[in-house]
């Protein structure tokens, strides 16, 4: 079940990701045609990102301690040292670029310039850290492998 | 909606974000150099991450809210070059705070 948690939020993260770079090439090519969809896609994206934050943190909070002791032991160590505790404060960061999107989605893209590049900023800044945080977490998953393996 | 076609929402929480996004870069280090910080942290609301999470989004919220009322309710009034440039500095800032600390300070 910790497992499936875990999971479920490196999905919706991914699912995050995925979208930030979807509405990045929809901007690009913002329209009267396009504009409901990106602000839909907006909108689910900080969803995707609230849920993913809101598991991530149950786990984090209850569960990870023991890949925590895992790691420290094994020969990974910087797995937590570094990158676990760099990715618990940046993803805060990527929340709040997140649940932001729906509030720079709600100009008209469509009319204005200036819109449109603070939402090609804002969203590729959130593929970007949400491609980081997904490294991160695959060295994290490594460092607790490698301290298992080294048992 | 400002002549430059966004709105006061997206300058406010725009400047909001920037802010909170140092101030959370700042809070990393205030708790992880102070022992009583972050016991603080902790007994607020059982785990110090979640304190922390929690400060910065009511401080991105409520900077939000309070510079979109500034100007008696027309907002902060900024470019969308000025916004962008803030927004990525700040980003980018407390990207550079979290990671040079762990990398070097810690």
């Amino acid at each position: 079940m910790n497992e499936l948690i875990l999971m479920s939020h490196v999905l919706l993260g991914v699912t995050c990701l995925i979208l930030a770079v979807w509405i990045f090439v929809d901007v690009l090519h913002a329209s009267e045609a396009n504009l409901a969809r990106i602000r839909l896609m907006s909108r689910a994206a900080a969803v995707a990102m609230w849920l993913a934050f809101v598991i991530a943190g149950y786990w984090y909070v209850f569960f990870y301690k023991a890949d925590k002791t895992v790691i420290l032991k094994g020969p990974w160590p910087f797995a937590h040292n570094f990158f676990m505790e760099t990715k618990e404060h940046l993803v805060i960061m990527l929340l709040l670029l997140v649940t932001y999107l729906p509030i720079a989605a709600s100009n008209n893209l469509a009319a204005s310039k200036d819109a449109r590049r603070v939402m090609l900023w804002v969203s590729g800044m959130i593929a970007f850290i949400a491609m980081a945080m997904d490294g991160e977490g695959g060295i994290i998953a490594m460092g607790v492998k490698a301290g298992l393996l080294a048992k | 909606m400002d002549n430059t076609g966004i709105s006061k929402y997206t300058v406010s929480f725009g400047l909001s974000l920037a802010l909170a996004c140092v101030i959370n870069g700042l809070m990393v280090i205030a708790k992880e150099s102070s022992p009583a910080v972050m016991t603080g942290m902790q007994k607020l609301s059982g785990h110090h991450w979640v304190t922390h999470s929690a400060i910065v989004l009511i401080i991105f919220a409520g900077f939000g809210w309070f510079f979109a009322r500034a100007r008696g309710g027309r907002g902060m009034e900024m470019s969308a070059s000025r916004l962008i440039r803030t927004l990525v500095s700040g980003v980018v800032l407390g990207g550079l705070l979290i990671a040079g600390f762990y990398l070097i300070g810690d």
